[in-house]
């Protein structure tokens, strides 16, 4: 175990140094996600939300402003894991990734520490900042912060395997930019980031149920907005962690088929 | 020791461009190879573009999987025993990519040794020490995009040999170099198998190179090993004859005459000319003749200027056995 965690920090450190070596990128990863949450925020301020409200209770004019905001933070966790893992994908181009393959290193822990990497490294810096709006400009009152902050947890862990799946269909795909596309855009448009999920319609609903985000942002609204029974809420929780051990046992698969695949194809060292 | 036994490796490939109507194709890139590299020797893979040896190399380092044949390294076969193979072989290839540009050496080499689950107690001296022996220590705290070619290359040697492996799978690792850092890199090529008793695979497009190097060679041809042995054993083999030229002082008619008739008993050829008041005798022969000739000469009191032996070195060798095959 000592040995998979020395792997998780030189693979967080490896990283953070290969794409954090200009301090200047810290402040486009702060400024482009407050421009979008802004953005999102100023679309639908000019809306009357009194038609919503038949559908969803809490969405008015005086909670708008933590409902985009719970969406937008939700969603920085998940599209930093997109981008971290599409950055991966450039290994096989540089040809490093047939360095990590060549040796008996822990896949895992190499996916692990790199979805970590870019969290711990692009994130932070706009939860502080959706933190303190929530704080200064925010009228709403969360009934139970514990459990708030338990599904805060549960949707960090949601996007650390969301990341390392994405990871592992990144290296063994060489066409990762098809991937980003499909994967980035249409994750903010249906999981509910912006738009809540149950004004969709039924087909863009069956496509929110795809991506484990859309649960993430369910969790949070509800427990920001809503009195929730306690069956309620270990079902939500259970549907988190269902999903977060489906992820991870899928992150396996793909591991270790991809690595046989290319083992008899070759493709590792094309791209 | 490596062994490899009857390994073939089959390419399969969809072409097409209609995405519903792909076409499988298959390319055979290894078929049937037999080879081994001891430890202690540096051997040899020599072939012309997609002959088979990167994939040859791949296949023993793991990365890739023979579909057919064995291969093992010191009795272990290296599709049931992967992660200990992995421990144990590495490979370095010639190029500016396979490093981390933006970090340090120093980083590079730290992070490549905890792929290997290396403790840092062990690789913080072990980096020292392959810094060292790679003539980086001015160099090894700056990131690697200043590095020069060269000092990117000796890098990559340094991290091939992170793991302390007992074999090495080296793939054109003077690609691009200027002469003196190829013959430094060279020597420590030579150096890892004398002192350090490492089984050294190598390829090289640069001939010279693999003569100097290598204690035995294989020679590929479309994945088939179509040589075996040394470069001497190979000029030999390609070259049916052997060439000895002298220049000497003028050769009366009478001598020329004899000479003609010397050759033609031995079974060889002569031509003689004249130059620049000397005449120069080309002699070749299919059978080694160097003693009858050496006597000849002696007994018939020729004033010899200068003599020599031309043998067909080892890029004259493969030249020709490519241009047999073309």
């Amino acid at each position: 175990m000592k040995a998979f965690f020395n792997l998780v920090q030189a693979e967080m450190i490896k990283q953070y140094k290969n794409y954090f070596h200009n301090k200047f990128i810290y402040f486009s990863l702060f400024l482009w996600p407050i421009l979008s949450f802004v953005n999102g925020y100023y679309q639908f301020k000019p809306f009357d939300f009194s038609g919503v409200s038949k559908s969803i209770s809490y969405l008015n004019d005086d909670t708008l402003l933590s409902y985009v905001l719970i969406g937008y933070m939700a969603m920085i966790f998940f599209r930093t894991l997109v981008q971290s893992a599409w950055h991966f994908s450039f290994e096989r181009t540089a040809g490093t990734l047939e360095l990590v393959y060549l040796s008996p290193a822990n896949r895992v822990a190499i996916v692990f520490g790199n979805c970590l990497s870019a969290l711990l490294g692009s994130v932070w810096l706009f939860v502080v900042f959706l933190v303190g709006i929530q704080l200064t400009f925010s009228n709403v009152q969360i009934e139970n912060p514990v459990l708030f902050i338990m599904a805060s947890i549960l949707m960090v862990i949601m996007s650390v395997n969301w990341g390392m799946l994405l990871n592992g269909l990144f290296i063994f795909t060489r066409d990762s930019a098809f991937l980003f596309t499909i994967l980035e855009e249409p994750m903010e448009i249906f999981s509910g980031v912006k738009v809540p999920v149950v004004l969709m319609p039924f087909w863009a609903q069956a496509v929110a149920a795809a991506f484990p985000l859309t649960y993430a942002i369910k969790a949070l609204r509800m427990l920001m907005f809503e009195t929730v029974s306690n069956s309620e809420v270990l079902r939500m929780f259970g549907i988190m962690l269902l999903i977060c051990i489906t992820m991870f046992l899928m992150t396996l698969f793909i591991l270790r088929v991809g690595e046989a695949r290319n083992r008899k194809t070759g493709n590792m060292a094309l791209f | 020791m490596i062994q490899l036994k009857n390994v073939s490796k089959i390419y399969t490939t969809k072409t097409g461009k209609n995405p519903f109507k792909r076409v499988k194709s298959e390319k055979l890139a290894v078929d049937g190879l037999n080879m081994q590299v001891e430890k202690g020797k540096i051997v040899g893979l020599l072939g012309v573009n997609g002959a088979g040896k990167t994939t040859t190399i791949k296949m023993i380092s793991t990365l890739l999987e023979a579909s057919s044949g064995t291969i093992t390294i010191d009795d272990k076969d290296v599709i049931d025993n992967r992660m200990d193979i992995k421990r144990n072989v590495n490979m370095i290839t010639g190029g500016e990519r396979m490093i981390y540009w933006r970090l340090t050496g120093r980083e590079n080499l730290n992070y490549f040794g905890q792929l290997y689950g290396l403790d840092l107690n062990v690789l913080k001296p072990r980096i020292e020490s392959l810094v060292k022996l790679v003539g980086l220590e001015d160099s090894i705290d700056i990131p690697v995009e200043r590095y020069s070619k060269g000092m990117k290359q000796r890098l990559q040697i340094a991290r091939g040999m992170i793991n302390d492996p007992d074999y090495l799978l080296l793939d054109e690792p003077t690609l691009g170099l200027d002469a003196p850092i190829a013959k430094d890199i060279r020597a420590y090529i030579r150096k890892l198998a004398d002192e350090q008793n490492k089984g050294i695979l190598l390829t090289s497009h640069y001939i010279p190179e693999v003569e100097a190097l290598c204690d035995y060679i294989y020679v590929l041809h479309n994945g088939k090993l179509l040589y075996e042995g040394t470069s001497k054993m190979l000029a030999t083999q390609v070259f049916d004859t052997k060439k000895y030229i002298f220049e000497t002082s003028e050769l009366s008619e009478t001598k020329m005459k004899a000479m003609y008739a010397f050759s033609d008993a031995l079974g060889a050829s002569v031509c003689i000319t004249k130059e620049e008041g000397l005449h120069k005798v080309n002699f070749e022969s299919g059978a080694d003749c160097h003693k009858e000739l050496m006597n000849y000469i002696h007994q018939n009191r020729f004033l010899i200027h200068n003599f020599r032996v031309e043998e067909a070195d080892l890029e004259a060798s493969i030249i020709e056995l490519s241009r047999r095959l073309s």
